[in-house]
């Protein structure tokens, strides 16, 4: 089963590559902000879409119970201001840099985060993700390289 | 300065999928992540909104370019349901294994548009070393 998760966050990344390269083109088309609307139009669409066809999950209005923190829904909004600071940072610093500095606060984070939710401050993952952040590091040296010449 | 805004998108991606996945827990997959898509819709209205921007749509575009929000919607389905089983920070190792990987395949076959380069055999040991450590990550 742990297998089958292993696969899914991989095809996450995936899928993240797959998305920025389609609305950076249409970025350039009609803008950065209007093509994260139309993304956004469309995205819910398809979430309603498959809501309406998968059967057996809770309505909304039955859940309503279940104290969820208001902090929980802001997940969207940290999306658009992602999406905004990127913007503004992408001509300012080389990609490079971006790519390795977000990737640093992105695992910080992360095991600060694992650490009070799962309860767990383990070494292997702070090892594995020095490993990680070699190998990234490696890659984009390579591409900087390559861009140079 | 810029190094510090660099870091901070970093952290927000983290704190986004701790935000999507608690949802996701309280109200399933599905349903969350149309409360996710409400929430940036409103977002970015509103952004667009105070910065007065026009919007316009332009035609004779090919149709596929307006599909990167299906693509989004799988890439939520798939991180919280890793972020259930996985945690913070594999699901973001192994999604930028994800990355890698599929940059590589695109560049080789000239799919990532711009200044496609060719697949190089060296790149090949900066990703060993990504799986490595996820595979620490995982064991340990």
């Amino acid at each position: 089963m742990l297998f089958i998760y292993l696969l899914i966050s991989f095809s996450a990344g995936a899928s993240v590559v797959l998305g920025r390269i389609i609305n950076s083109t249409l970025a350039e088309k009609i803008g950065t902000l209007q093509s994260t609307l139309i993304n956004y139009i469309t995205g819910l669409s398809l979430s309603y879409f498959i809501y309406l066809i998968s059967k057996g999950e809770p309505l909304l209005s039955a859940v309503n119970k279940i104290s969820v923190p208001l902090w929980a829904y802001l997940g969207g909004s940290a999306g658009v201001v992602i999406i905004m600071c990127s913007n503004y940072i992408t001509p300012k610093l080389s990609a490079f840099y971006v790519t390795l500095l977000v990737f640093i606060g992105q695992l910080l984070i992360g095991i600060i985060i694992d650490y009070f939710v799962l309860q767990e401050l383990s070494i292997g993952k702070c090892i594995g993700g020095l490993l990680v952040l070699i190998g990234l590091t490696y890659n984009l040296w390579i591409d900087r390289k390559e861009s140079d010449r | 300065m810029n190094y510090l805004i660099s870091l901070i998108i970093g952290a927000i991606t983290s704190v986004m999928i701790l935000l999507n996945g608690t949802l996701s827990n309280a109200y399933g997959n599905y349903a969350s992540s149309i409360i996710i898509h409400v929430a940036g819709l409103i977002s970015i209205l509103l952004v667009l909104f105070i910065s007065k921007s026009k919007f316009r749509l332009q035609a004779g575009l090919p149709i596929y370019l307006y599909g990167a929000g299906f693509i989004g919607v799988a890439t939520v389905l798939f991180t919280n349901l890793s972020f259930e089983n996985l945690g913070v920070s594999l699901t973001q190792a192994l999604g930028l294994l994800g990355q890698t990987t599929i940059s590589l395949f695109l560049d080789h076959f000239g799919l990532s548009g711009a200044n496609s380069s060719g697949f190089k055999v060296k790149k090949l040991i900066g990703l060993f070393f990504i799986a490595g450590g996820i595979l620490v990550m995982t064991i340990y």
